[in-house]
């Protein structure tokens, strides 16, 4: 079955979606990581704390650019929704940890 | 790569291109404009009402007679060390008429000594139409307020950036085989492909910072406001304050701070390689004072778009924070002014900012040949001679693409002309620019719509031209009627050339174009049937370049 699966932008909508909200969740997330256990720790510098906000454009760029290799728009919005809840999980546990 | 991959992300590339396509020309041909801000702002700037500008030597005298005369500037002023036409004086400072708040009107006074030593006064900025231009950068050329023009501009953004993304993937198979393919000849479609293919991949970085730049400047409070909820549990301003290093003085009314002249002199020593450009002081209600000033190193990026900061002790000219200090920044600092660098094109002087404009205006082209591309990939073909009629979309899209871009052109070149024209004419300079622009935008797209794109093309060149042109025949004129516009010589001549020079060039163009409707193929948008004969409306709303006489 899996060899017979082909590509087609006919689901773009569902994954576009899925993209655009669930990769900026986890942009959201992965940069909230980064601010709390990324080199240099949460209060490193005024400097580290723009670059965190700076991460968000490429992280999300990526995810809603590269979402259409997802083979449907369900497996779009199951893959990156839970993504979303680990990262959101991890992050408030390290937020949890280090406070 | 897989085909059915290549295919999917060729029809992601097409749509996001059409939607976000016109816009962002729009983005960088008025981006590769304001490279030229420094040079605009003296083409465009009046002469000053103030006598020249007072010597460095004497300024402590005219801060002291400043203040004496005008205590609205206690609250802070700013010291130019560069002055010029469109700087004319040496002090400055900034009024609040209706409070001071984010987005609240604001006022420009200058001030300066009269030939018998009293002190004069003149309100106003020098010049608009360099700040008009850089919003019409900013807001992909809509004309809301920016709180509603920004997030559309972010929209347009991520679509770029998904349209870069796309686009590498779906030239990713024929690249090596495409690369170096430029084939110039009777098949339109390929050599716009090869056309599009080669800027595309050769300016990729550039597109790639640009898109990632323009996401942040649009959605910037947005992600800041989240980042504070979700991360910092709202305490992003304490974590900023906390930061901070010291860079604000207790005053005492006996000492005086560092004259700007000695200041300079410090400056030698303490960052070696800053140029000043001013020296803004702030005075709090506290009875603290900052000093920020705002300098060039050529040598390194520059966080604003033509400057970068320090903030300096006025006592002593010490550098209290360089943070924000061309060539001092840690490497989280650098990285962060990276990001406005590669965006401003601030980090190399002259050279890499005429490198920036080429970019830019090959970036519009990019967008321009994405839009034909469209028009002829679904190009109906006749067979042996027979009448075919092209989708309503196809000459839709052909209007607007000519339209739109050669209206940016025309209206940016004709306000830019009308600078030197409307400060004698008019009373609000600035209102008058955005009218002339958006009235010519307008007018040449609907303009496109009535001739087609054909026709439209080589009439709307011309104009261009004209319009283009008429930025150095008012620098002409000036100098040859008294009374009308004015000449400041130095930096303000690279306006009126490049200005000749473009001109020159969209008449060249319009004459190519000219020859070409005439001998396309009768099934392409781009034919016209010979000006002389009337050819029949081929459907509503549908112009008459596809019919043929």
């Amino acid at each position: 079955m899996n060899e017979q699966f082909r590509y087609t932008s006919r689901d773009w909508f569902a994954k576009a979606t899925a993209g655009l909200i669930l990769g900026f969740g986890l942009a959201i997330a992965l940069t909230g990581l980064f601010a709390w256990i990324g080199p240099g720790g949460l209060m490193h510098s005024s400097a580290k704390t723009q670059l965190n906000m700076w991460l968000i454009s490429p992280i999300w760029a990526f995810i809603l650019s590269s979402c259409f290799l997802f083979r449907s728009g369900w497996r779009a919005w199951g893959w990156l929704g839970l993504a979303n809840i680990i990262a959101f999980g991890l992050l408030f546990a390290a937020k949890a940890a280090l406070a | 790569m897989r085909s059915d991959i290549v295919k999917m992300y060729k029809d992601v590339h097409s749509w996001v291109g059409i939607i976000a396509g016109l816009a962002l020309f729009i983005a960088f041909y008025a981006g590769s404009i304001t490279m030229f801000e420094e040079p605009l702002k003296r083409w465009a700037s009046p002469p000053s009402e103030l006598a020249p500008a007072v010597s460095l030597a004497e300024t402590p005298r005219l801060i002291e007679a400043t203040l004496a005369a005008h205590p609205d500037a206690k609250s802070g002023y700013t010291i130019h060390i560069e002055t010029g036409p469109e700087k004319p004086a040496r002090m400055s400072w900034t009024a609040w008429p209706e409070g001071r708040r984010r987005g609240a009107p604001t006022e420009t006074y200058s001030s300066g000594f009269a030939a018998d030593g009293s002190v004069e006064v003149v309100k106003g900025e020098t010049t608009e139409v360099a700040e008009f231009i850089d919003v019409l950068h900013q807001q992909v050329g809509l004309p809301f307020d920016h709180e509603i023009s920004m997030p559309i501009m972010g929209v347009i953004s991520l679509l770029y950036a998904i349209a870069i993304f796309s686009g590498v993937i779906a030239l990713w198979p024929s690249l090596v085989k495409d690369l170096f393919a430029l084939r110039l000849g009777k098949n339109l479609k390929r050599m716009w492909l090869d056309v599009h293919n080669v800027l595309g991949l050769f300016s990729l970085p550039f597109h790639v910072i640009m898109a990632l730049t323009a996401i942040v400047f649009a959605f910037h409070d947005y992600f800041y406001g989240l980042q504070n909820i979700v991360s910092y549990d709202g305490k992003i301003r304490d974590m900023f304050e906390a930061n901070e290093p010291l860079h604000h003085v207790e005053v005492d009314p006996n000492t005086p701070f560092l004259s700007p002249a000695d200041l300079i002199e410090r400056m030698k020593t303490n960052a070696p390689g800053f140029e000043l450009i001013e020296l803004a002081y702030t005075f709090n209600r506290d009875g603290t004072a900052e000093l920020l000033a705002r300098g060039v190193d050529e040598g390194y990026g520059h966080r604003g778009p033509t400057f970068g900061l320090a903030m300096l002790n006025p006592y002593t000219g010490e550098v209290m924070s360089a943070e924000y200090l061309p060539g001092r920044q840690n490497g989280w600092g650098a990285t962060v002014t990276g990001f406005f660098a590669l965006h401003f094109g601030n980090f190399g002087g002259a050279a890499v900012r005429w490198g920036y404009f080429f970019l830019g205006l090959a970036g519009a082209f990019l967008f321009y040949t994405g839009n034909l591309l469209w028009i002829e990939t679904r190009r109906k073909k006749s067979r042996q001679g027979a009448e075919v009629t092209q989708s309503r979309s196809s000459h839709v899209l052909g209007a607007l693409t000519v339209g739109v871009s050669l209206g940016c052109i025309a209206g940016i070149s004709l306000t830019v002309a009308s600078a030197k024209i409307l400060p004698g004419l008019v009373e609000n300079p600035a209102a008058w620019h955005s009218g002339v622009y958006y009235s010519v935008f307008v007018a040449s797209v609907v303009w496109a719509f009535i001739r087609g794109a054909a026709r439209g093309s080589v009439e709307l060149l011309i104009f261009a031209a004209v319009a283009t042109g008429l930025i150095p025949i008012v620098s002409i004129a000036s100098l040859v009627i008294p009374g009308l516009g004015w000449n400041h010589g130095g930096a303000g001549a690279i306006v009126d050339l490049t200005a000749a020079l473009g001109a020159g060039l969209m008449l060249f163009l319009a004459h190519k174009t000219s020859l070409r409707i005439k001998s396309a193929p009768i099934d392409s948008i781009w034919h016209a049937a010979g000006a002389s004969i009337e050819a029949p409306q081929v459907a509503p709303g549908v112009t008459t370049e596809s019919a043929h006489g």
